[in-house]
């Protein structure tokens, strides 16, 4: 059927888009076949200087999926997220190492450059960071405008499609011109996440979105979380169980070895985790024993 | 605690109290005096320069020059801001960009170290940086407004450095991150996400190394020495100044010069003040995030 077609398409695009070579300077078409998972990773660990952080990680994302990272505090759950769009090596001192396979795809292949990878792999912060001197315009097509993106009619209609996906569009499309930071937490948070989607990732990161967040605006990302994994493969790091057990298909349970490097307990369907996991550390944590 | 201790606490009165409240006050009044001496003599500036130069001030000030008839100090006046403008212009994109290296590129290493040498370099005296330029720069530029421009630049570069240092520090971190996350490179993150935060500030900068500029004296001194002439932009021979004419004035005989002196002074302080509430109103607005 068409659908293998398809997929393999959708492969040869990651393999360009993280490359940069369009297929027409490739002498051969890309025949690998297409991987079945958005994300794979092989042993990956990563480090801070000589300390290991995470430890050995190895698991399987599905597109279109909400995989929630859960874990106690310091686990390594935030860094393992930042390996997945290389914002880790930003801070000095830092390594990786194992196999991250986007779409099958090496994302730390010697021809991936991560100024790609990270268009291909967004990312949403803890704290809603819109770019304080934007406007809630300038913040949603930053991304696209820095990435030389100078048509007006495109730039407004992305901006547009972003923030009704973002479910934002409507408390703000009178005042497109005000600064980001004139908008509320939630809704900054939102913006954030319009912004994200406006670059087109095939992958959004999301590392404890909600943590700065009242329960109203928190139930209202929540919401978009799961309506935006209809597009994107979303991958979220959560303190919240509840909210792991209300927005994720699957959770990957994470927790601390005895050198304080993360390492993954285990992942499995949300409901199987929550109601009868396999290792009784997972079920210990999930009923608050611990972390 | 019982009432009876409660009573005594708080009711009987001792020798003790009233001796802290005397100690209380004498502290309090002594402060405020030291204040007030700090405060007079900065008054006592204010109103001397200000009396002394006001019946002085008329429009031949403005636009003679020292040997017209009525004299004037245009050349001195027009002299500073073009020695001031043409510094400022060579200094300032030096002092962005390295200011910029040292907090979005440079190891740790190499910032301290450079801070150190910053440091240094704001706290050198001018008069030792004018005597660098009369021995170094002026046999190679000769007595001229370029070697002048060569002075105050040095004395500077380590203010524009500093100051844009500390307002790209202001820059959370945080921005940097989203912007490296939304597929930004770094040098168009540094550029128009970084600089574009801390735009404000940067300019602040210029404006407070301008406005110490333009009150330097003694390299002027050493390097452009002043002349009677009016110097429009030919920097490869001499200008005149306002510190140089307040320099030259003060110690004439007759009351007209000694009048303008106070004139100049008083031009030199408007101008440097109003630089310097332009810095203050602008870091109170330009709080970043």
């Amino acid at each position: 059927m068409g659908s293998e077609e398809t997929t393999k398409r959708a492969t040869k695009g990651t393999t360009s888009r993280l490359t940069g070579s369009d297929g027409a300077d490739s002498a051969a078409p890309d025949t690998r076949p297409a991987s079945t998972y958005a994300l794979e990773l092989n042993n990956v660990e990563a480090f801070y200087g000589t300390f290991r952080a995470v430890a050995g990680v190895s698991l399987k994302i599905a597109p279109k999926s909400v995989t929630a990272f859960i874990g106690p505090s310091g686990c390594g759950k935030s860094t393992l997220l930042r390996v997945l769009n290389r914002m880790h090596e930003t801070l000095p001192g830092t390594s990786v190492k194992g196999e991250t396979l986007l779409d099958g795809v090496d994302l730390y292949g010697p021809k991936v450059d991560p100024v790609r990878a990270r268009r291909l792999v967004g990312m949403v912060f803890q704290k809603p960071n819109p770019f304080p001197t934007m406007s809630i315009y300038e913040n949603v097509i930053s991304g696209l405008r820095l990435a030389g993106v100078r048509s007006k009619s495109e730039l407004e209609g992305v901006a547009e499609t972003s923030l009704r996906k973002a479910a934002l569009w409507d408390e703000v499309k009178d005042k497109l011109h005000q600064p980001g930071t004139s908008l509320s937490g939630g809704q900054q948070q939102r913006l954030c996440i319009a912004r994200t989607i406006a670059v087109k990732p095939e992958i959004v990161l999301m590392d404890e979105p909600c943590s700065a967040l009242d329960p109203v605006a928190t139930l209202k990302v929540e919401e978009l979380v799961r309506e935006l994994a209809v597009d994107y493969t979303i991958v979220i790091v959560t303190h919240n169980m509840q909210q792991a057990s209300r927005v994720s298909n699957t959770t990957a349970f994470f927790s601390m070895n005895e050198q304080r490097a993360g390492y993954l307990v285990e992942m499995d369907a949300t409901n199987k985790i929550f109601t009868n996991p396999k290792e009784q550390l997972t079920s210990d944590y999930v009923a608050g024993r611990f972390g | 605690m019982t009432t009876a201790r409660t009573h005594e606490m708080l009711e009987s009165g001792s020798s003790r109290d009233s001796r802290r409240r005397v100690w209380d006050r004498f502290m309090r009044y002594t402060a405020l005096a030291a204040t007030i001496a700090a405060i007079a003599p900065l008054i006592a500036l204010i109103y001397f320069v200000t009396t002394r130069a006001i019946p002085w001030l008329d429009a031949a000030l403005f636009v003679n020059n020292p040997l017209d008839k009525p004299s004037g100090i245009s050349n001195a006046i027009f002299g500073s801001l073009q020695l001031t403008t043409a510094a400022i212009i060579a200094v300032a994109p030096i002092g962005i960009l390295a200011a910029i290296y040292l907090n979005e590129y440079a190891s740790q290493r190499l910032v301290s170290w450079s801070e150190l040498v910053i440091d240094v370099m704001l706290g050198v005296p001018s008069i030792v940086v004018g005597m660098f330029a009369f021995m170094v720069i002026v046999p190679q530029l000769g007595v001229s407004a370029g070697s002048g421009v060569v002075a105050i630049g040095i004395l500077m570069l380590p203010i524009v450095i500093r100051t844009t240092q500390e307002v790209l520090r202001l820059v959370p971190a945080s921005v940097r991150e989203a912007s490296l996350a939304l597929g930004v490179p770094v040098w168009k993150t540094v550029t128009f996400v970084v600089c574009r935060t801390a735009f404000s500030g940067i300019l602040t900068a210029v404006i407070l190394a301008y406005s110490r500029g333009l009150g330097e004296t003694a390299p002027l001194l050493l390097t452009v020495r002043g002349t009677f002439a009016q110097n429009w932009f030919d920097f490869g021979t001499t200008m005149n100044a306002m510190p140089l004419t307040i320099y030259s004035y003060s110690g004439a005989a007759d009351s007209r010069t000694i009048g303008q002196a106070w004139a100049a002074a008083l031009i030199l302080m408007v101008m440097a003040l109003a630089l310097n509430i332009i810095v203050r109103a602008r870091t109170v607005n330009s709080r970043v995030a």
